[in-house]
């Protein structure tokens, strides 16, 4: 195909509006802008390189360069949607990507030239219908963008050093530190779609406490010496990824607690360490995903699923535990799979004959799956107790 | 209901003519095809023979459908359920044999009901008659499609009473000893069919032909190499159009290897001169410009339009500027419109005329 550059914008704004529409129609679903911001990323790059590159390099289109081309604009979009900051995740926006690349090619192979008879040798162009979408789109697309980034919640980045808490979040936002930023006395989340990002808490009664908000992610922080827990969700829905709990001091302090929120969406902690502490992860009544985390020196359990939980345990590596290494209790439906447990010392102090080393354990009418799981060092190995079984896959 | 429009031609230029019309909406009954083959590929058929063609040199998109897609490739692996077609034509290399183009075009033909709209009459004569056209005792039609084909074979001067000279667009068989003059798509192919049947080769050339895929280079299938052609001035484009229609064929193995393996042998060589060879086949192509062609000579002359060259001269969508108008439409197709379309002999060319002149129908208020 030989498109003229009208053809080549008018084109490619045409078989913008699916996925636009796609866009708009997800971004409130999720609660989330990045699908519009990341549309409109594409669309832009997708027109300057029309503009500088392809209409002066390629009088003639083969069909086989949109692979290519495709794969270049690619590259640039997720360039720009991360120098943006625009918060989306790879593999879905990857996805976004790729379905309106599909939806593009199939435009102009197919649905185009059977819309328009003379669409080919017209090199691309649309007609009056091409004149009224290259004057609306460019701006449609500003109104729709610019909207998003008006009503996205506010980033708020914090310097790095010592900030005096607590951190009270009442309302969406993304709060992002820097290499030594320090939140001391913790930070208290109670609003919905907050993003907290690189920093540290140190002290608090919980480290970072979330209250009844949903849609709460906290990436890449660190909490030491909380009081209580390290994290803390009471009717929450939060995804936490790549923490590290430590210096824990209290006899009773747990390093992430979730609990309570067995109506809402599914939590994930994924790629923590957990350090220390009565419960290294320890979730009540709450549907949760926990995998890829490494806990260790726990004094009554290491991962505990309890009071009718739901959900998996997966890739997790337990070591050091006094009595339990990972157990699911009363009620709970646990799917505990490929974990490494190793050195769960017995518990003789406690007089408890449940906690003699046991490395996986199901106890009070529980009902754990359990599938390639490694246990070394562990003297109490598998256990059920009161009427709970374990199931080997 | 009576005709307003009418195709003069019954070949492949007036049949996906024909069909583009009943795609937007005409009726059989509306159209009139005044021809005198009611088999539309009557005259192209058996060329392709004469010359063994086995497949088309066009690509998936080659076809008489009204719509570009799906075109052959498409159709084909969706048949086949297989994938390969479609990755052949995104390269460029897909080519669909002379036999499934033969198939598409009679199937098309029961399907558009070609035969109802066809009329057996010769057409010497268009005359402009208030707002539309009158073929001599053949009616008066609003809006017309000229799509005449070529106007006739080529032969060098020197061949015409040669009895060891055949066309290669006539029936022929080889013989031991063979002359081919000419350079382009026609001669290529007799050189390798006249080899392949043994015969000793000589291609008697008056230049390197181009080697390219198309004869025209594919910026000016669409608007963006047509704007700037439609942009020169007349001289300028008769220039233009000369040289897209020296010789031409395409790259690739399929061609050098049979000609390098033969020449090794002393089975091929070129030569500049006839040189006393048992057969000597004209591939030279048509006769070119609009003085061959009777009915467009007498639209010239009658209506005095302007020309260059052998071109009559048209608007850029095809049409005759001084015979169309809000009311009325003349239209070429075919090798004569290579004045608004360079590559107007292909398959592609002929749809951008029929395109045009469809449009034109359907909006007319008068139609």
């Amino acid at each position: 195909m030989s498109y003229t550059l009208r053809g080549r914008l008018e084109t490619r704004l045409a078989a913008a509006l699916a996925p636009f529409l796609v866009a708009a129609a997800l971004s409130p679903i999720l609660h989330v802008w990045w699908p519009l911001e990341l549309v409109g990323v594409m669309l832009a790059i997708g027109l300057a390189l029309d503009v500088a590159l392809y209409h002066r390099l390629l009088p003639y289109q083969p069909g086989w360069a949109a692979l290519p081309l495709g794969l270049l604009e690619l590259g640039l979009t997720m360039a720009a949607a991360r120098a943006l900051e625009l918060n989306a995740p790879l593999w879905p926006a990857v996805a976004l990507f790729a379905g309106s690349w599909l939806v593009l090619q199939v435009l102009a192979h197919a649905g185009l030239p059977l819309l328009r008879l003379t669409w080919p040798e017209d090199g691309g162009e649309l007609g009056r219908t091409g004149r009224v979408i290259s004057a609306t789109a460019p701006a449609a697309l500003l109104v729709i963008v610019g909207t998003a980034w008006a009503v996205e919640p506010p980033t708020v980045r914090l310097a790095a050093g010592v900030h005096q808490g607590p951190l009270v979040l009442d309302h969406a936002q993304t709060v992002i530190g820097r290499p030594g930023t320090v939140i001391r006395g913790g930070i208290l989340i109670t609003a919905d779609d907050v993003t907290v990002r690189d920093l540290t808490v140190r002290g608090g009664e919980y480290g970072i406490e979330v209250d009844g908000a949903e849609s709460v992610e906290l990436e890449d922080v660190v909490v030491e010496g909380a009081e209580l827990d390290g994290i803390n969700v009471r009717r929450g829905q939060v995804e936490i990824r790549d923490c590290m709990i430590r210096s824990l001091p209290a006899a009773f302090t747990q390093g992430i607690d979730i609990s309570f929120g067995f109506d809402l969406k599914p939590s994930l902690v994924e790629r923590c360490t957990v350090v220390g502490g009565l419960e290294g992860i320890v979730t009540h009544f709450a549907k949760v995903m926990i995998r890829d985390n490494h806990v260790s020196n726990t004094e009554l359990r290491a991962i505990t699923m309890t009071e009718m939980s739901m959900g998996s345990i997966e890739d997790n590596e337990v070591d050091g535990a006094l009595g339990v290494g990972i157990f699911c209790g009363d009620f709970s439906h646990c799917e505990i799979e490929d974990n490494a447990v190793s050195d769960v010392e017995p518990d003789h102090e406690s007089g408890d004959r449940t906690r003699l080393g046991v490395a996986i354990q199901a106890h009070y009418g529980a009902e754990a799956e359990l599938q390639g799981n490694e246990i070394l060092r562990s003297p109490g190995g598998v256990a059920a107790y009161v009427d709970a079984t374990i199931d080997h896959e | 209901m009576t005709a307003r429009v009418a195709i003069v031609g019954s070949g492949l230029g007036g049949f996906v003519a024909y069909a583009t019309l009943r795609h937007s909406g005409l009726e059989p009954a509306e159209i009139a095809v005044l021809g005198v083959d009611p088999d539309p590929a009557g005259a192209w058929r058996p060329r392709a023979e004469a010359i063994r063609q086995k497949l088309m040199r066009s690509e998936s998109n080659g076809h008489c459908w009204p719509t570009s897609f799906p075109g052959f490739a498409a159709r084909e692996a969706a048949r086949r359920r297989d994938l390969a077609p479609l990755l052949l034509s995104v390269c460029d290399r897909y080519r669909p044999t002379v036999d499934a183009f033969l198939h598409h075009v009679d199937e098309l033909r029961a399907r558009s009901r070609w035969d109802e709209s066809f009329r057996h009459a010769r057409v010497e004569r268009v005359l402009a008659a208030g707002d539309g056209f009158e073929f001599d005792g053949h009616g008066s039609f609003r809006h017309v499609l000229l799509a005449p084909g070529h106007p006739g074979l080529a032969r060098p001067p020197a061949l015409e009473h040669d009895p060891r000279a055949v066309h290669a667009y006539e029936p022929h068989e080889y013989a031991a000893r063979v002359t081919v003059v000419g350079a382009g798509m026609a001669a290529a192919t007799e050189w390798l069919n006249a080899l392949d049947a043994g015969a000793e080769v000589v291609s008697v050339r008056r230049r390197e032909p181009a080697r390219r895929a198309l004869n025209v280079a594919r910026p000016l299938f669409t608007k963006r190499g047509l704007g700037p052609f439609h942009a020169t001035d007349r001289g300028v484009r008769a220039a233009l159009l000369r040289r897209f229609g020296e010789p031409s064929y395409p790259p690739g193995r399929t061609w050098d290897a049979p000609l390098a393996a033969a020449a090794r042998e002393g089975r091929f060589r070129i030569e500049p001169e006839l040189n006393g060879m048992d057969q000597v086949i004209c591939a030279t192509g048509f006769r070119r410009g609009f003085e061959h062609d009777r009915l467009l000579a007498r639209l010239v002359a009658e209506h005095g339009l302007e020309t260059e060259e052998g071109w009559i001269v048209l608007a850029d969508d095809s049409t005759v500027p001084a015979l169309t108008d809000r009311k009325r439409t003349l239209s070429l197709a075919g090798t004569p419109a290579q004045w608004a379309y360079p590559a107007a002999d292909t398959l592609v060319g002929m749809k951008y005329a029929a395109r045009r002149f469809a449009r034109r129908v359907t909006m007319c208020p008068t139609r």
